[in-house]
């Protein structure tokens, strides 16, 4: 009986705390943990903050009933979007224009789920009412393709986007179809870096300074090489199998698939297997997923992980619980560009055809790119890396700015470094669910659980499924 | 309409109620037709059509005659013929579930009924085991995910413990995986089956209990010679009901394990299989192949259950 009963109470402690272990994180996700959304609490989060908008919009619809609208366009401004990220700037720096009611509509985007939703309103555009209108939407380099080379998003030149002088190149190429028609613009730049924790490097290299640590950690032979040293001091080199997947599958030289729609890998992407092979075998890293919390604990101040990869958008959503104030790690960190320098990610704003506020979605996307002022308070107060190379260029010289999450460092002249290496090539439409698809299957062979080729012929099977028009090796 | 009818009417003192009869169940068939009936012809219709999005274009429709079914039932390089695996794991999901859901159920209802035992406070305990069956099949899923993920409770519980030194992938091992989701739709459903079953035993005439105790039947003897023949039907009708729903089983796999089924697909149901064409490609053609032979495996399944059914009548 008395064996029951303690059975019974480690049981139900159990299940209390992961009943608060669930609300945790319920509760922080839809303020800040945007980038992380690609976990559990999704579903959730886009439920909350479907009736979240809902909400909102009822309450902001009936203030606006008194308000004049000032032109003949629509009064509701539709914003499809996949997190919270733009959502946020966008309410700080972007001042709406009186009379127009702004209606988020945003989706996670694991599984393809915000491409799906977001079809259903482009297909669907034509017929719906002006104020359910897709007005302006977001896309990631992974499928921007996809949308610029479809007649469901507009020129905008004809709105009155004509300036790109600022911007980086690749971010208006990767906007633009396959005849140089520019759809949109980027209000972010996202070379990716190398960010590692200070006192680890410390440990490990003897040093901490970032010119230092670059020069030996500048090839991947050298990482691997400076794995093993990580690993003999009791540290992980990353946490995460995945974690150096981006600084491969970005300078591919060759798509997804060729011309008649076969899938190919390319050598990077193969390279990028051995190399977590290499790296599982030895216990150099996790089998954790990119944003599994597994991953992502590593970054509270007993982390033994020495390496994370990202752009600027990544320390501000991700690393979060480096900036957690009692367990973080806030301030032990630098970036440098690493063995491999690439991009990873980027908020793309395009203008859908048939939007009935097209002033507005040009004012956005100016207000973004041209802005100085907002632009120069994305990098300053958001640590962001903008799409203004004469802002961008302004902090990366100026000698008194310096970002206190990286130790002081100033971020912004490394990234401005990396931009100027940036490609946007080699993209196709699939790429997202490739990418997801790929690691997940790899994910399963890195923990044991499958051989190699089965791991891959279900990834062929996923492919099958999710893009008939792919064909798969057989 | 028979004459006997007709002469009636005529005569005017007869009322047809027939008609009345017709009129009440219309509802029913037009909503069948509508909803069930037409969709269902729609679906197999579909299956033997190329029909996709491929990004933002769409694919056909085309007809392809029977190349979607030959699709489905090719074998991929490892050898596998993924419907019939995907099959194989639904039914052992479902047994894994089932058997244990209704043996429990079947000893609950039998104790909650018993006259002598006369159990205190019989409609909280109710409540209680039917409460999980509450809950959002998601929300209970992702709970789960929580409690039993690397950086979870269990694991924490576990290592804290000491009987373990690194976490246990919960979600890299076949069993444990379907242990888990087996065990989710046992608590879900069990206190439904008790509830149903319940109801059965208290059906039973109480004489018949009460004259095989005076015979000298023990507690066992009455169970199997008494309980379980008379609550055949009731028993039947619960397996069947189960076994649609299992065919069915989608939610609780779906979220635990992210959609993918892992590890290497084993705990992938025929429905999530069908769910994969649709979500991003919007696949038919495929889907509605998929369905066409969930829906012969269903019709295939529950005639075997009916014939059984009617034999022990």
């Amino acid at each position: 009986m008395k064996k029951l009963l303690v059975n019974l109470l480690a049981v139900s402690m159990v299940f209390s705390l992961a009943a608060c272990g669930g609300n945790d994180s319920k509760d922080k996700d839809p303020v800040d943990d945007t980038k992380q959304e690609e976990k559990e609490t999704e579903k959730e989060t886009e439920k909350e903050t479907e009736k979240e908008t809902e909400k909102e919009t009822e309450k902001e619809t009936e203030k606006e009933t008194d308000a004049e609208v000032q032109n003949d366009e629509g009064s509701v401004f539709n914003i499809y979007a996949w997190n919270e990220e733009f959502k946020g700037f966008f309410e700080e720096y972007y001042e709406v224009p009186e009379g127009i009611t702004v209606n988020w509509i945003i989706t996670p985007s694991q599984d393809g789920a915000y491409q799906q939703k977001l079809d259903e309103a482009l297909l669907n555009q034509e017929t719906a009412a002006d104020d359910d209108k897709v007005d302006l939407f977001l896309a990631e380099a992974d499928y921007i393709l996809k949308y610029t080379n479809s007649e469901y998003t507009q020129d905008v030149a004809p709105l009155g986007v004509t300036d790109f002088s600022t911007a980086y190149e690749y971010t208006v190429q990767a906007a633009s179809d396959d005849n140089g028609v520019t759809k949109g613009v980027s209000f972010q730049c996202c070379p990716s870096a190398l960010i590692y924790r200070r006192s680890i490097a410390q440990d490990v290299l003897g040093t901490d300074d970032p010119a230092e640590v670059q020069e030996k950690l500048d090839s991947w032979d050298k990482f691997e090489q400076v794995a093993g040293d990580a690993k003999d001091k009791g540290y992980l080199m990353t946490a995460s199998f995945a974690e150096t997947y981006r600084a491969f599958s970005n300078n591919v030289t060759s798509p997804w698939v060729d011309e008649e729609n076969n899938l190919q890998f390319d050598q990077q992407i193969l390279d990028w297997i051995d190399q977590t092979e290499e790296f599982i075998e030895n216990d150099y890293t996790l089998t954790a997923g990119i944003w599994d919390d597994e991953k992502n604990n590593q970054m509270f101040e007993d982390g033994k992980t020495m390496c994370f990869f990202g752009p600027a958008w990544y320390y501000n959503f991700s690393m979060e619980n480096a900036m957690d104030p009692e367990k973080g790690s806030y301030g032990d960190w630098a970036i440098i560009e690493g063995p491999q320098a690439h991009f990873w990610g980027g908020t793309w704003l395009l203008a859908p055809a048939g939007t009935d506020n097209p002033t507005m979605v040009a004012d956005v996307m100016n207000t973004f790119i041209n802005d100085e002022d907002v632009c120069s308070k994305l990098v300053s107060e958001q640590m962001q890396f903008s799409n203004n190379q004469v802002v961008n260029q302004k902090f990366g010289e100026d000698p008194e700015y310096g970002n206190e999450f990286l130790g002081g460092q100033n971020d912004t002249a490394v990234f401005v470094d990396l931009a100027k290496n940036i490609k946007f090539e080699n993209q196709t439409i699939y790429d997202q669910l490739l990418n997801e698809g790929l690691q997940t299957a790899m994910q399963e062979y890195f923990r044991g659980s499958v051989d190699k080729d089965t791991a891959l012929q279900n990834f062929y099977n996923y492919v099958n499924e999710t893009y008939p028009a792919i064909n798969t090796p057989s | 309409m028979n004459k006997l009818d007709e002469r009636k009417r005529s005569g005017g003192k007869g009322v047809s109620y027939a008609k009345w009869g017709y009129i009440f169940i219309a509802p029913f068939f037009i909503a069948y037709i509508t909803c069930t009936f037409i969709p269902q012809l729609l679906t197999i219709y579909n299956s033997f059509f190329m029909n996709y999005r491929d990004g933002l274009t769409q694919v056909g429709p085309k007809f392809v005659g029977l190349a979607n079914y030959v699709k489905l039932f090719s074998r991929d390089n490892t050898g596998n013929i993924g419907i019939l695996k995907y099959f194989g794991n639904t039914m052992i999901l479902w047994l894994m579930g089932a058997i244990p859901q209704i043996i429990v159920a079947l000893l609950l209802a039998v104790i909650f009924t018993n006259y002598r035992l006369r159990i205190k406070g019989q409609s909280f305990f109710k409540a209680v085991i039917y409460m999980p069956n509450l809950i959002m099949a998601s929300a209970f899923s992702m709970l789960f995910f929580t409690i039993f993920s690397n950086v979870g409770p269990i694991n924490q519980l576990l290592q804290q413990a000491g009987f373990l030194d690194k976490p246990f992938d919960f979600f890299s091992k076949t069993i444990s995986v379907r242990t888990l989701i087996a065990f989710m739709n046992f608590l879900m459903w069990f206190g439904n089956t008790t509830i149903v079953l319940m109801a059965g035993i208290m059906g039973i005439d109480q004489a018949l209990f009460e004259a095989a105790e005076i015979d000298g039947a023990n507690a066992l003897n009455v169970f199997f010679r008494v309980t379980l023949p008379l609550l055949t039907p009731i028993l039947v009708y619960v397996i069947i009901t189960a076994l649609i729903g299992g065919l069915q089983m989608f939610d609780v796999p779906q979220i635990l394990t992210l959609g993918q089924g892992m590890p290497d697909r084993t705990s992938m149901t025929m429905v999530m299989y069908l769910n994969n064409f649709l979500t991003t490609s919007k696949n038919y053609g495929m889907a509605g192949a998929v369905s066409v032979v969930l829906f012969i495996i269903s019709g295939l399944l529950s005639l075997v259950v009916y014939r059984t059914l009617s034999r022990q009548r």
